[in-house]
């Protein structure tokens, strides 16, 4: 009974919010949405014990292909997200042939030089990709109305409901997997790998399947960015927008299916509204810097484990468990 | 009647008016101005990462202008006099903060007006524009079209300017025959590329080898500069590389022993360039943008007021971070203040119209709405420009010459080059 009543009362939290923002922050909130979908997409493949460089390229992928497909093709875009998604998910398959011959720091090099090989591609090639100056002008998700509520998708808000739909069912989807004889596996590949493969388990196949199903949901968020800012180009999907993704996801932790979301919403509360509104607006990078430090010094697994320490019944097992169950 | 209110079109009328209820109500700062109320500008640049050396000079200089304007008693509109103030947002050179930071100054700031540098930034806003009506400014013409009739280039047509100290050189030192030429691969580089090899072109300057477009993330330019001294040239073109890869590649060619000629769109912070290879090394590098206690600029035909002193003052509140931009946005501000004065209004409309009414008062001189054929609008704000040498370790205007004039004989040259490498309106994804 208390399980149902949270839901309810969270999901009216969630489509209240934005009404108690500013209309900056209701702009900051559908990329923090956005930007959720991606770091928990990431997350997925860190089961099997990678790390990838390439993870925001992959979502540029999806944008991409989604902008190409729906202004070329006419496609509509809630379909042509899907087709992005698809996209970015076939590439990985593609991409693992040769990544998946690495591991470890090898496979973290191989991905960031898939990556960039893939921006160099945007850049050198102006027909289709745009070139330097990317795609521009890419259709907007067309407005509508469910009678009671009509959704204008150049306003923040509309656009938050849209995206939030989409990324709470794709959370829904990285939840379901990763509780699934599937996700077991994944941490059976990483933390008892020699185990996993004399059982009979495809190491590759299962990291191939992981970095595929990442890559789509990275691409789905690539696409929702998309069709929201208007434009991509090669560089908004560079190795510094990639930092920031690897610094969610090892602030928050990655031992639960939150931490990367905490990690997530907490620093870029932090840097786009706190520092920001407390006239940091220069000095952001250094005190966002400087905070990192300190949370990796003082907090090593992540801000995950301070909500495990208030809410030590609540706490995940640990990786290793999971994997030898 | 939240159906109703989302349901009718959203018009910049009806957003004008919503947002003056919501902000009314929200007792956030009012779109219509009290007398003596500020009135605010909306400052929308990168002010950190790599590209913030075009943006943080600019506020640093709006600063100073703000001061200045707001001693001699603000700005006089129809309903009298409005001090100024500026509201600054970082877009960290990103579309996506930009159009953040644009809907923040236009619905929660109340601003009557924004200053970008563009580029990168500018399809992240466009559709802000276009939905509010709300007038911008941008450093870079290439961000021009059609579509958005309130965006304008009255500081500088960068590139376009470049192709002055090309035939400069050419005119002053004929024996430099050949060039080779450097930029990063992005969208201030390859316009940039266009102009120069339009302007190497109709100054009968050999290109030894193609255009060298490195990635711009290079960090080491030992191999970019061995391979561009391995044609020998004459010339050596920077192009309008950023100041993170001017001083760099200027240092490499300091240590490789080049002894010929430097040109480059920009030499930020040249002291430090100085510093890192020689006195001799930089005399004679030929740049774009001038220090503003050259006597040069004391003629009766600029238009910026009091340039030594704005130099002066900047200087001591900023000591070693004079830049390219450091006067730029704040000439535009010079414009603005002119039309909105004109106009008795900071209503973007006004504003607008009163600027375009007949020639502008550009910094370098009286100058032309101009740029159709280029850019689809006349919106770019045209005329002389300097050339600028760096003589006995400090910069030192050499002349002004027209761009009008350069384009009306070598247009066709530019527009060739342009289409070969994209650039044109028309040719933008």
């Amino acid at each position: 009974m208390l399980k149902p009543l949270i839901f309810v009362l969270a999901a009216v939290a969630l489509i209240a919010l934005p009404h108690g923002l500013s209309f900056s922050q209701q702009e900051i909130l559908v990329f923090l949405v956005i930007n959720i979908l991606l770091v928990t997409s990431y997350r997925l493949l860190t089961l099997t014990g990678e790390w990838s460089l390439g993870h925001v390229v992959i979502m540029g992928v999806g944008a991409y292909a989604s902008a190409l497909v729906s202004k070329e093709l006419g496609v509509n875009v809630p379909v042509s997200i899907l087709l992005g998604g698809i996209t970015s998910a076939l590439l990985a398959v593609l991409l693992s042939f040769p990544l998946f011959r690495m591991k470890g720091f090898y496979f973290l090099i191989g991905s960031f030089a898939a990556g960039e090989i893939i921006r160099l591609i945007w850049k050198r090639f102006r027909e289709p990709f745009g070139g330097v100056r990317g795609i521009s002008g890419i259709d907007p998700m067309p407005d509508f109305s469910l009678g009671f509520y009509s959704f204008d998708f150049f306003e923040p808000v509309s656009y938050y409901y849209f995206a939030g739909f989409v990324v709470m069912i794709c959370l829904w989807v990285l939840w379901r997997i990763e509780k699934s004889p599937v996700g077991l596996t994944f941490h059976a590949v990483h933390w008892q790998d020699k185990l996993a493969q004399a059982s009979g388990v495809n190491l590759r196949a299962y990291r191939t399947l992981a970095f595929a199903i990442a890559s789509g949901f990275a691409g789905i968020a690539g696409a929702l960015q998309g069709h929201y800012v208007g434009t991509v180009n090669p560089n908004s999907f560079d190795i510094e927008v990639m930092v920031f993704v690897l610094t969610w996801a090892i602030v928050g932790g990655t031992a639960t299916f939150y931490g990367p979301i905490l990690g997530c919403v907490l620093l870029t509360i932090l840097n786009e509204i706190v520092l920001r509104e407390l006239g940091f607006e220069q000095a952001r990078p250094l005190i966002y810097g400087a905070i990192m430090i300190l949370s990796i010094l003082f907090l090593p697994n992540g801000l995950e484990s301070i909500v495990q320490k208030v809410l030590p019944r609540k706490a995940a097992p640990s990786p290793e468990r999971k994997a030898a169950a | 009647m939240l159906s109703k209110f989302t349901a009718s079109g959203f018009t910049r009328r009806t957003f004008l008016k919503t947002s003056a209820a919501a902000t009314a109500a929200l007792g956030l700062p009012k779109m219509a101005l009290a007398a003596g109320e500020p009135i605010k500008i909306g400052f929308l640049a990168p002010l950190t990462g790599a590209v913030a050396a075009w943006g943080k000079p600019g506020l640093d200089g709006c600063e100073i202008w703000a001061e200045r304007v707001n001693a001699a008693g603000g700005i006089t509109l129809s309903d009298g006099a409005h001090p100024v103030e500026f509201v600054a947002y970082d877009n960290e050179y990103d579309p996506a903060k930009a159009r953040t930071g644009a809907t923040k100054l236009i619905r929660e700031d109340g601003v009557s007006f924004i200053m970008m540098l563009g580029g990168d930034t500018w399809p992240g806003v466009q559709p802000v524009a276009e939905r509010t009506g709300m007038l911008f400014s941008t450093l870079l013409p290439s961000d021009l079209s059609p579509d958005t009739t309130t965006l304008l280039a009255p500081a500088e047509v960068h590139p376009i300017y470049n192709v002055t100290g090309v035939e400069w050189l050419a005119q002053n030192k004929p024996e430099l025959k050949t060039a080779v030429m450097c930029a990063q691969d992005d969208a201030l580089g390859l316009p940039s590329v266009a102009t120069y090899l339009a302007a190497f072109e109709a100054a009968g300057i050999e290109m030894l080898d193609e255009p060298l477009l490195f990635d711009p993330s290079t960090t080491d330019f030992a191999p970019v500069v061995t391979r561009l001294l391995a044609k020998n040239p004459d010339i050596i073109c920077l192009d309008t590389c950023y100041s993170d890869y001017v001083h760099p590649i200027a240092e490499q060619l300091f240590q490789q022993n080049f002894g010929g000629q430097i040109i480059s769109c920009t030499a930020d912070f040249y002291d430090q360039m100085i510093a890192k290879t020689s006195k001799d090394f930089m005399e004679g590098f030929i740049f774009q943008f001038p220090d503003f206690d050259d006597p040069a600029l004391n003629a009766d035909t600029v238009n910026f007021d009091d340039p030594n002193g704005f130099y002066a003052e900047y200087n001591k509140r900023h000591p070693g971070q004079w830049g390219a931009v450091s006067w730029e946005y704040a000439s535009i501000m010079d414009l603005w203040k002119a039309a909105a004065e004109k106009a008795g209004s900071a209503d973007p409309d006004a504003v607008i119209a009163a600027m375009q009414e007949g020639p502008g008062n550009h910094a370098f001189g009286d100058a032309e709405w101009w740029g159709e054929e280029l850019f689809g609008i006349n919106n770019a704000l045209v005329g002389d420009w300097p050339v600028v040498a760096i003589e006995n370790g400090k910069a030192t205007i050499k002349e002004f010459r027209s761009i009008p004039d350069w384009y009306n004989r070598h247009g066709d040259l530019l527009i060739k080059h342009m289409q070969d490498y994209g650039q044109m309106w028309d040719q933008r994804s």
